[in-house]
């Protein structure tokens, strides 16, 4: 048995996401350039079109189109939608269904053990949706207001004069594996703007250069999950929400389960691990895959068919991971970016879009007040952030998720007496390492054979994804040092994606089938902006 | 140089397709749509043409429901000059159609009117000959050459075995193949520039026409393959099957 420590494999972050250059003559010139059309970016571009109608905003995405690379459970508080659209009813909303019951089981490898529904847990009023539909549908909205959305264009770096950002730099198109020019490229454009809204969602590269360079800290680290979701056509509807604890994950390791109903005919099931775990072999998705066969699930899905697969990162650190600030000259992170989610109510896109809206609004009032130089007066938004909704109800969850980090049994006995206290007990911090600090045991493990009916490949999974990335792209993957064969086999069973493999003592990279989860960005090798249009393309995520 | 581009709105060829109830048309929810493959032939050598002429104006056509808007603006954010909406429902008979775009077209003084040689969802191949013919145009169909010298057109067309040129006087009609250029993509000057730029929307009124679609039935599953074997020891049981099973040998 062997050990492995991430960090000491992994790439630094490379320095060419922050460019200290003169925009180049063709720039695009903007008032506010939103990096990233998610439901923060979106719901930011349609509060600015709205309140300052003449405002040039523009909204850089990386997928193909809107909704491509968006991800989520998902289980959505209407509330954000509502205050964005006060004069739309809610039948409007491109929800999938209302919950309308709920129930929380313990797993074990046989059988699972109802438990009460945690009081944060409740979703009673709550919707469920697609999150790739919901932004589809935002992404509607704010064209017409007159938004420019600008997808298959990702942000390469920031560009920088002084301390302030002045705008972005997208990435090169239609280059070869060693990086040539090919008949269809397509030179990097950069776009100027008053204000760079950085709304990348979970893992952002901009944002962890921007605070690195900008030296913008955070009481803990963040830390991340991983989570793997298919949807399912299946014969008979499901009548309630899933949540799950426990089996198939080992006592060490934080995460659980869901299965949503999404209409008669479909459901989204999925497994989340947080990626502090200790076992080098875990790995989620042939954990989700084991967890379909389970008696709890095996019976809704026979007979079904998977209709589409997906994996993503969620920002777990919650309130003691919330960088220092928010905002700089010329800058600010929204939404997943920033950290903004609710770890035990499984909940972030509603506070997204809020963080979308307050920062449109604070945009708005410094644009106004201090003209071209508005960038400068941004820290409002901080300021509105911290005494919102948001940090209000992440305050009182502080500690819940951290409690677990030394094992299960005890992170549910304290997260019960959190809940108690709303926050108070035990009083304090408590500290976390990043993820990649924790140090993983190796051992010998079973391969997994997929049945190809309920169970399927990596190779399979990522087919379902949509993704059909040309094999000659540039690799957008940065391998750090010492990789030896039990690292190759941790990020392996890390990539729910099979983009690494190990080959003898080496390790192999498939850059293509990457997904853009950001999980090896966490743990291992450093995901960069690549062409636009890449990875994946969900259309019922 | 005046170019028309008849343009038509198809499913993206990865997208997951469902047949509708009553049979006869997909189900399009949550499909993603695309400009027709072969269309974006035609919008590039529009665009291409009139850069090498350093003048002229190029007009991106569609029928259909408003969806089909979305696909226009992509022609706009790819460099078309202008956009027009023929807003109605086309018709499952070709005819219908070409006598609708036919129409916008005639009296519009264009130089060249461009197809795709055939939209990915329907395969009808129907639409530029008829709209030819009902101009009284000169047509060359599944172009992969196209050149415009003193009021005339050269154009290469791909037949068996070969290359087949052909020349024309303009005006004239041209359904485009592979092969003719790179389409390019959308910029994002390109996609700012198309937000501005002239967009007319003309309701249009088509025939049903003679032709009705009956069914709609999606192709059957294809059985999973079967993995032999690996490497050189696999080769006799495969050997054997090929003959046996597949009888290909």
């Amino acid at each position: 048995m062997g050990v492995v420590l991430p960090v000491r494999h992994q790439a630094p972050l490379p320095t060419t996401l922050i460019r200290a250059e003169t925009p180049r003559a063709e720039a695009i010139e903007l008032d506010v350039l939103i990096v990233g059309g998610g439901p923060a970016g979106l719901a930011c571009a349609i509060q600015l079109a709205r309140s300052a109608p003449d405002l040039g905003v523009g909204v850089l995405e990386k997928a193909g189109s809107l909704g491509e690379h968006s991800l989520s459970g998902a289980v959505i508080n209407p509330i954000a939608l509502r205050a964005l659209f006060p004069d739309k009813p809610d039948s409007e909303f491109p929800f999938r269904q209302r919950v309308e019951g709920e129930a929380v089981y313990f797993m074990t490898a046989a059988g699972s053990l109802r438990i009460p529904t945690p009081p944060t847990m409740k979703n009673h009023g709550n919707y469920t949706v697609s999150l790739c539909e919901l932004v589809r549908w935002l992404g509607e909205q704010a064209e017409a207001l007159g938004v420019n959305i600008f997808p298959g264009f990702p942000a390469e770096s920031l560009l920088v004069d002084g301390q302030r950002v002045i705008g972005v730099r997208t990435v090169a198109g239609g280059l070869d594996r060693d990086r040539n020019p090919t008949d269809v490229f397509q030179e990097p454009t950069d776009l100027t703007a008053k204000v760079v809204v950085l709304a990348e969602g979970t893992r952002g590269p901009l944002a962890q250069a921007w605070r690195d360079w900008q030296q913008v800290g955070s009481d803990n680290p963040q830390i991340f999950a991983l989570g793997v979701k298919e949807v399912w056509e299946i014969p008979q509807p499901l009548d309630r929400v899933i949540h799950t604890l426990g089996w198939p994950l080992p006592r060490d390791a934080f995460g659980g389960s869901w299965c949503y109903p999404m209409g008669p005919n479909q459901v989204s099931i999925g497994l989340v691990v947080g990626l502090d775990y200790h076992d080098a072999g875990l790995d989620v998705h042939e954990s989700l895959q084991r967890m379909k066969l389970h008696p709890l699930f095996r019976g809704l899905l026979q007979g079904g068919t998977l209709l589409e697969w997906g994996a993503k990162t969620i920002p777990e650190g919650g309130y003691y991971a919330i960088p220092h600030r928010l905002s700089g000259d010329g800058v600010m992170m929204i939404g997943d970016t920033a950290g903004l989610v609710d770890v035990p109510s499984l909940k972030g896109i509603h506070y997204a879009m809020e963080s979308g809206m307050l920062a449109a609004t604070a945009i708005v009032a410094a644009l106004q007040q201090h003209g071209g130089g508005g960038g400068a007066h941004l820290a409002a938004y901080d300021q509105a952030v911290r005494q919102s909704r948001i940090v209000g109800d992440m305050h009182v969850t502080r500690n819940m998720r951290l409690a677990f980090k030394d094992g299960f049994v005890g992170g549910v006995v304290k997260a019960g007496l959190m809940t108690i206290s709303r926050g108070a007990f035990p009083g304090g911090r408590i500290a976390m390492a990043a993820d990649a600090e924790a140090p993983r045991e190796t051992h010998a493990d079973t391969p997994f054979v997929p049945d190809n009916v309920l169970t399927f490949s990596k190779v399979d999974a990522v087919f379902k994804s949509g993704n059909a990335t040309r094999d000659t792209i540039p690799s957008h993957l940065v391998v750090g040092r010492d990789i030896t064969g039990d690292v190759a086999d941790f990020y392996a069973h890390l990539c729910p994606a099979g983009v690494y493999e190990r080959q003898g003592d080496t390790l192999r990279v498939n850059p293509p089938n990457c997904v853009d989860c950001k999980a090896t960005d966490v743990l291992g090798p450093r995901w960069t902006p690549r062409e636009g249009g890449s990875g994946p393309r969900y259309r019922l995520m | 140089m005046k170019i028309a581009v008849c343009l038509r709105r198809t499913p993206d060829t990865t997208a997951k397709i469902v047949i509708a109830a009553g049979g006869t048309s997909i189900d399009e929810t949550g499909v993603k749509f695309v400009p027709n493959p072969y269309d974006e032939y035609a919008i590039e050598a529009a665009i291409a043409l009139k850069e090498k002429a350093g003048a002229g104006e190029t007009v991106v056509v569609a029928l259909g429901a408003d969806s089909v808007q979305e696909t226009l603006r992509t022609a706009l954010a790819m460099g078309i000059d202008r956009a027009v909406h023929l807003q109605g429902n086309a018709s499952a008979d070709g005819l219908e159609n070409a006598r609708a775009l036919a129409d916008h077209v005639r009296g519009g003084g264009y130089d060249l009117v461009l197809f795709g040689k055939l939209a990915v969802d329907d395969y009808g191949q129907q639409t530029g000959a008829m709209v030819a013919e009902l101009l009284e145009l000169p047509c060359a169909t599944a172009i992969t050459m196209l050149e415009i010298a003193d009021g005339r057109a050269t154009v290469e067309r791909e037949v068996e075995g070969g290359v087949e040129q052909a020349t024309c006087a303009l005006p004239a009609v041209f359904t485009c193949d592979k092969g003719l250029n790179n389409p390019r993509l959308p910029s994002l000057k390109g996609i700012m520039a198309a937000r501005k730029k002239p967009f007319d929307i003309a309701p249009v009124t088509v025939a049903a026409g003679a032709v009705t679609v009956a069914s709609l039935v999606l192709p059957p599953e294809r059985a999973a393959g079967r993995i032999v074997g690996e490497g050189a020891a696999a080769v006799p049981a495969l050997m054997q099957l090929l003959v046996s099973d597949a009888k290909v040998i």
